[in-house]
């Protein structure tokens, strides 16, 4: 059997190829049942993302996977295989898998980490088990493929650091307060990117949101998106001590809070912690607020600067991750390897042990009754042949599993020993 | 002292042990507990407080201020009279936890200017000295705790501060989480310190008669507690955090240290 993936991603197709190649949704179905019609298919796959569109398909060795994909891609889509050439990658047999693993891991995705790709897989397999295309290899291959992507996700942080400026906001205050349960909020300026940042404290357990804007009517409208409280302009630096969480993004050309009034703020606050997110350009808080203990503030440049650190951070874990992914690509070989002998090993085995026990029998018959002693030594010896000559050929079998001539090793010895497939 | 006024003084301090019990409960489940009848208790407590020094007082035909037990008790008395007064007047409930194990050690100390009847069970003795040890080491453990995650909470202060995430940024707790953290291993460690002081000064004053409270290391002991109970105070009550809360402890485990180096031989008590 062969294995072939065929694609393109963002990495080797501008969107203008990629979104010639796409399948929605409604079509995918119809594609996938073409697919495995073909002569020669015996399980599909299609994953189509706007990052990337893979054909995972296996085939009989009697067959040419690479022309067979071709020919789906040129009668589905139109393209010749010359056109989309220069943009489509192609793996078999081990580097698949590795690609595979790759791709559910989110190693190879735009943003490394990110989380959807394992859930867009997923559906790849959802819509292919549906659609009878896949019926058992493959379906090992990406049930491996999914646990992969479950260790790595566990066992390195590649998908732990807030890689957008707003989650990086929220990651920042979970730093800060540990958990956001019972924090509240503050929003001085109504505008989408404070809208944004809190919607994800909101939705990270912060219990309740005040809004305040110049024009009071604006500042009432956006506390409804939130169930939230509109507070007075005037009135927002007074409420502050009951304020955990402040993200500034007002139009105000000056300072609306300064060190002077943040010292003091604290002190109401008998010192515990705050954490001023200024998003406002030109900024809105006194940058010397963070020289106030216990204050933490924030302005887009420094967000900006955690989001890079972030990203440096996830490439470390990357390369721990890609180890992983080769260690678990290893472990699938030896695994197919086993798998690819085992019915010759078996085979061989049980004809040797029928010729025995046949030889045996007739001994038997010819040589009466036999003491427990003779029938025991009889026994051993013939065992001891039987091994002796299997052990050769079995060995054969392991050293050339996995490797291009595994196969006329396996075909040769079926053949040798008369073993039926 | 007087015997009249001692009995009335032990009546004052067993009414303040609930004020103590307040404070243990509101420091452990970081709740306000009992403050009402703690309060009650302390306010009655007071009263014969009250009678216990006008008695001593009457007795010696002097201001009762002669020896160190009656200016202990005297006070302890004058404190408690200006919590009360502080209290009816601000209102302010979270100095309690503060005032009131102070107020319990510093009375039941002074209970203790009269020799009592010596062991009557040498193992009674050693029960009670092997309790004091096990408390003072639990308690230490827990002020270590607190002293270690009082580091971390700076570390990780300081990469929040810097805004520029390296290892510790990503490998250390929350704040808020090392905050908890603190405030439950301090509280803890204090309560077991409380309770182990009390353990020892009764111990010493039934094995030293009265001279035990002359003893250097005895003294040493209480301002280590005293400072224990400074930084309990400063925490809950003004929100002390990072580096000033961080010096702080650091500074009660050295102390620690020094009484523990001051105790070295009370262990050897015990085979005797």
């Amino acid at each position: 059997m062969k294995l072939l993936v065929t694609g393109v991603s963002h990495k080797t197709a501008p969107v203008e190829v990629r979104e010639c190649l796409a399948f929605r949704e409604e079509t995918l179905r119809p594609a996938l049942a073409d697919l495995k019609a073909r002569e020669g298919v015996v399980e599909a796959v299609i994953l189509s993302t706007c990052n990337r569109v893979e054909v995972i398909v296996t085939t009989e060795d009697s067959a040419d996977p690479v022309a067979i994909v071709d020919g789906f891609l040129a009668d589905l889509k139109g393209l010749s295989p010359d056109t989309i050439a220069p943009h489509v990658f192609r793996h078999e047999g081990r580097e698949a898998i590795h690609h595979l693993f790759r791709v559910a891991a989110s190693l190879d995705s735009m943003v490394i980490g990110e989380p959807q790709i394992l859930g867009q897989l997923k559906n790849a397999y959802a819509a292919a088990k549906d659609s009878g295309a896949i019926c058992g290899w493959l379906d090992g291959l990406l049930a491996r493929a999914f646990n992969v992507a479950k260790r790595v996700r566990s066992e390195t942080g590649i998908g732990q650091m807030a890689v957008s400026i707003s989650y990086a906001a929220v990651e920042l205050a979970r730093k800060i307060f540990g958990s956001l349960n019972h924090r509240t909020v503050m929003i001085v300026g109504a505008g989408k990117m404070s809208e944004l940042a809190a919607r994800h404290l909101r939705r990270s357990g912060a219990s309740h949101v005040f809004v305040t804007n110049r024009t009071h009517e604006r500042a009432i409208e956006m506390a409804k998106l939130f169930q939230g409280t509109p507070v007075e302009y005037t009135r927002f630096v007074g409420m502050l001590p009951e304020v955990d969480i402040v993200i500034a993004s007002s139009g105000a050309p000056h300072y609306i809070l300064r060190k002077d009034e943040m010292s003091r703020v604290i002190s109401a606050r008998r010192n515990k912690p705050m954490f001023l997110i200024d998003i406002a350009v030109p900024r809105n808080i006194e940058p010397a607020v963070n020289e106030v203990d216990n204050v933490f503030l924030y302005d887009i440049d420094d967000l900006q600067e955690v989001v890079n650190a972030n990203l440096r951070e996830r490439m470390k874990e990357a390369d721990h991750a890609e180890s992983l992914v080769d260690e678990e690509v290893e472990r699938m070989m030896a695994r197919l390897k086993v798998a690819e002998v085992t019915p010759t090993i078996v085979g061989l085995q049980g004809q040797l042990e029928q010729i025995r026990a046949s030889e045996l029998e007739k001994m038997r018959r010819k040589l009466g009754p036999l003491t427990p002693e003779q029938e025991q030594a009889l026994e051993a010896l013939t065992r001891g042949i039987v091994n002796k000559i299997a052990h050769g050929p079995i060995s054969e079998l392991r050293n050339h599993a996995g490797n291009p001539e595994g196969a006329h090793v396996v075909a040769f010895i079926r053949k040798a020993f008369h073993l039926q497939d | 002292m007087d015997e009249m006024s001692v009995i009335w003084l032990r009546v004052a301090v067993a009414l303040y042990s609930l004020g103590l019990l307040h404070a243990i409960l509101t420091l452990v489940r970081r709740r306000d507990h009992l403050f009402r009848v703690a309060l009650g208790a302390f306010s009655i407590g007071a009263v014969f407080h009250f009678v216990s020094i006008i008695e001593e007082g009457l007795r010696n035909n002097r201001c009762p201020i002669g020896n160190l037990y009656e200016t202990l008790s005297m006070g302890a008395f004058l404190i408690v009279i200006l919590f009360l007064f502080i209290h009816w007047r601000y209102k302010v409930e979270s100095i309690s936890v503060f005032i009131f194990p102070l107020v319990f050690v510093m009375a039941l100390v002074s209970t203790m200017g009269n020799p009592v009847s010596a062991w009557a069970n040498p193992l009674v003795r050693n029960v009670w000295l092997t309790v004091h040890i096990v408390l003072v080491l639990l308690g230490i453990a827990a002020l270590l705790f607190t002293a270690v995650a009082s580091l971390l909470y700076l570390f990780q202060e300081r990469e929040l501060k810097n805004k520029k995430p390296r290892k510790f940024y990503y490998r250390l707790p929350a704040l808020g989480t090392l905050d908890d953290l603190i405030s439950r291993s301090m509280a803890l460690g204090f309560v077991l310190m409380t309770l182990a002081v009390i353990a020892a000064s009764t111990w010493a004053f039934i094995e030293h008669k009265t001279a035990w409270i002359y003893q250097p290391a005895i003294a040493i002991s209480f301002i280590t507690w005293g400072i224990y109970m400074a930084l309990v105070f400063l925490r809950t009550a003004a929100g002390w955090r990072g580096k000033k809360a961080a010096i702080m402890t650091v500074t009660v485990l050295g102390f620690s240290a020094l009484t523990w180096a001051a105790h070295a031989r009370l262990g050897l008590l015990l085979k005797r």
